[in-house]
């Protein structure tokens, strides 16, 4: 009887504090270490580091969402540009504007400027 | 018997919801305390070039880093930090001290953000031997169309980076020390301003990505200035 009226508490205790739990909602990997790096040392070796780790958030995404997080798309879109694959990062950023409607003003501001 | 422990369950529930309700408060509330931000729902948020009040001058770019995530995660749209980094350099804005209580106009048209997170990380120590690094940073969340204060908040967090080795003796021992100051002064720090970061902003009112957006006026919203060990 004792045993089951302090089972009963715990269980009480573990249900009321439990309530603010959520699943995240992006799954980040290592991208945001990575684009630290890549901006402090801003070598070949960095940058695909940091490539690698965004293409993974894009792709590979498990939060709860099941979406890609903001800044994202627009983030690897722009390197790609800026390693040469004007084409496919500009598709990216405005993949971004799509999932964001938010970053609109600031994006189609830098994909006009790319595509002149 | 059984009908005991039931009748005991639905009473300590009882009890722990009123517990609750009473150390809520009316007043702590996130829904009181940050009333404007109910009122505005600011949905996209840029992260401001941080305000370095202390010598260790690479503190600025750690949390200008940390900053990104945790608000994502908040449920907000954050600009993307690299391209919003590019853009204060072009600019010259690299240094928020100007907009900190200046006019923030220029960030609602060029950038379409409703409100910039500005940080003024106050003190920044580290203790090598002892693998912990103590900081004290505040948030202000200010709002481009008004001007005002939606959210603001100061914590002083140390964060334990010691790294513990599986091998005792005083050899063992020495092989910590080592590792742990190796750990201290690489990306851990990054890590440092993550913790904090998400640590100080885990009260702020939920985002529109969030599912708990615009459902969580009633969470408690927690002191203004808090002091925690991670």
């Amino acid at each position: 009887m004792r045993k089951s009226l302090f089972g009963a508490i715990v269980g009480v205790m573990m249900l009321s504090s439990c309530g603010s739990v959520q699943p995240p909602l992006y799954s980040w990997y290592d991208a945001e270490d990575a684009s630290y790096r890549y901006t402090k040392r801003l070598t070949e070796q960095e940058k695909a580091e940091a490539m690698a780790q965004y293409k993974k958030v894009i792709e590979k995404q498990k939060g709860s969402r099941a979406t890609v997080p903001p800044g994202a798309c627009a983030e690897y879109g722009y390197m790609l540009v800026k390693a040469g694959k004007k084409e496919e990062g500009l598709a990216l950023l405005k993949k971004e504007m799509e999932l964001y409607p938010e970053s609109k003003t600031f994006i189609s501001r830098i994909v006009n400027q790319l595509e002149k | 018997m059984r009908k005991t422990i039931i009748t005991a369950m639905m009473l300590l529930m009882g009890v722990v919801a009123q517990l609750q309700a009473a150390t809520q408060g009316n007043e702590n509330t996130r829904g009181v305390k940050y009333a404007q931000m109910y009122d505005e729902r600011p949905r996209a948020i840029v992260v401001m070039p941080p305000i370095n009040r202390t010598n260790h001058v690479e503190a600025k770019d750690f949390f200008y880093t940390t900053m990104y995530v945790p608000l994502c995660d908040k449920g907000y749209y954050v600009f993307p930090p690299m391209l919003t980094m590019e853009m204060f350099q072009a600019e010259s804005a690299y240094d928020a001290e100007m907009f900190i209580e200046g006019n923030l106009d220029p960030f609602r048209n060029v950038l379409g953000a409703d409100a910039a997170m500005f940080t003024i990380i106050k003190d920044w120590k580290r203790l090598n031997a002892l693998g912990t690094i103590t900081v004290n940073v505040e948030f202000i969340l200010r709002s481009t169309k008004t001007g005002s204060t939606l959210y603001q908040r100061e914590g002083t967090i140390t964060v334990d980076n010691s790294v513990k080795s599986s091998q005792g003796g005083l050899f063992g021992a020495l092989l910590n020390m080592a590792a742990t100051a190796i750990s201290t002064a690489a990306t851990d720090k990054v890590e440092v301003g993550r913790k904090c970061a998400s640590y100080v902003l885990s009260n702020m009112p939920e985002g529109p990505y969030s599912p708990n957006y615009e459902k969580d006026q009633n969470v408690k919203a927690g002191k203004d200035v808090i002091k925690e060990t991670l």
